[in-house]
């Protein structure tokens, strides 16, 4: 994976004791975090609380993690665990309806390589867009807000004529596409490709509890 | 995957709005709470997960609720150790199995807001009732370390 390095340095840097390497891995995999826990349509506060565990957990796991490249994979692999258990004990008490009960949970379980893969593309998207000039990201912001800022409104916003949002559109998704983070991404596409295709593991999570 | 959604606009934008949405959706403290655990990696307890809180039973909490005497009761277990606490107005009770003596503390990230002994019966009381979200560190005389969850009073 893209980032194997990085992560090598930052496991070894918070299991002997740097606070600040802890804190890196935390930003970097938050988002991989919620983003799994958000399959699983947990409510903000269930998410918190397997946010919690997840990095309890992880402490607890730091010193005998062997492979710290796995890292990525522990988290995912941990993060469907801690999730299931929170819709276990919150189904024990709570009433369901039996039309949304259990359909969910198969959806939800998405392999973790794909888990992985996603979370990779998210992590080098939001990268290249942080490697843009200032003017792009706001356009860029607003045209993928949910629901979408009207042209009217981006024009006013951004002093551009309405006619000019387009091919300005367009400029700004060519920056992206050229933005170093986005084409170390794209390099490594094709070997991407193929290990989902042949079905190679990668990142193999390392369950030992 | 898609194969190569980087070379169409419309797919490149819904990829990237897919990566933003999530960082725009986290809570703000998702990330601090995350940094903020690790000041628990110098204690080396076994970690229990919350199985019961009588929150959940919402409805008679009501009721009790309106009384002077609020009750809340959670249950909390690891390999070792079944922990039950019971938030009373003024202490935490609390009761491991299998029972045995022992010591047991409040805690938040940075200081500890409560301790007290465990009898020979696994039975501890600790006042007051700590004010703010805490977690509960229990150290057996056998030599087992549980660490609880979070409860916020």
């Amino acid at each position: 994976m893209r980032d194997d390095p990085a992560v090598i340095r930052l496991v070894t840097g918070a299991r002997d004791g740097d606070k600040s390497a802890w804190d890196e891995l935390v930003e970097r995999y938050a988002p991989l975090v919620w983003a799994v826990s958000r399959r699983y349509r947990l409510s903000a506060e269930d998410i918190d609380d397997v946010g919690q565990s997840v990095w309890l957990l992880l402490i607890e796991h730091l010193p005998g993690l062997r492979e710290p490249a796995a890292l990525p994979g522990w988290i995912a692999t941990t993060t469907q665990r801690e999730c299931l258990r929170v819709l276990r004990v919150g189904r024990r008490v709570e009433p369901i309806d039996p039309a949304d009960a259990d359909p969910d949970v198969p959806d939800a379980a998405v392999a973790v390589d794909e888990e992985l893969l996603l979370h990779e593309r998210r992590d080098a998207l939001r990268d290249a867009f942080g490697q843009l000039a200032p003017r792009c990201q706001l356009l860029l912001s607003m045209l993928t807000q949910d629901p979408p800022v009207p042209y009217s409104e981006i024009s006013r916003k951004l002093h551009m004529p309405v006619g000019s949002i387009g091919p300005n559109r367009a400029r700004c998704l060519d920056r992206l596409r050229q933005a170093p983070a986005l084409v170390a991404l794209i390099d490594t596409g094709n070997e991407t490709a193929h290990r989902t295709g042949g079905g190679e593991q990668h990142g193999r999570p390392v369950v030992d509890r | 995957m898609a194969g190569q959604w980087w070379t169409d606009d419309d797919q490149l934008l819904e990829v990237l709005q897919d990566a933003l949405t999530i960082t725009r959706e986290m809570s703000p403290d998702f990330i601090d709470v995350g940094k903020a655990a690790y000041v628990w990696r110098t204690i080396d307890a076994e970690l229990a997960a919350l199985t019961y809180d009588s929150v959940w039973d919402g409805g008679e909490l009501a009721l009790t609720r309106a009384d002077s005497a609020m009750l809340r009761t959670l249950t909390f277990g690891s390999d070792a150790l079944t922990i039950e606490l019971e938030l009373t107005s003024d202490e935490v009770l609390g009761q491991i199995s299998p029972p045995e003596g022992g010591t047991v503390s409040l805690r938040t990230d940075t200081e500890e807001l409560g301790r007290a002994a465990i009898d020979d019966l696994g039975f501890f009381i600790v006042r007051p009732v700590p004010g703010r979200p805490f977690r509960v560190l229990c150290q057996t005389d056998s030599g087992a370390t549980v660490l609880t969850g979070w409860v916020s009073p």
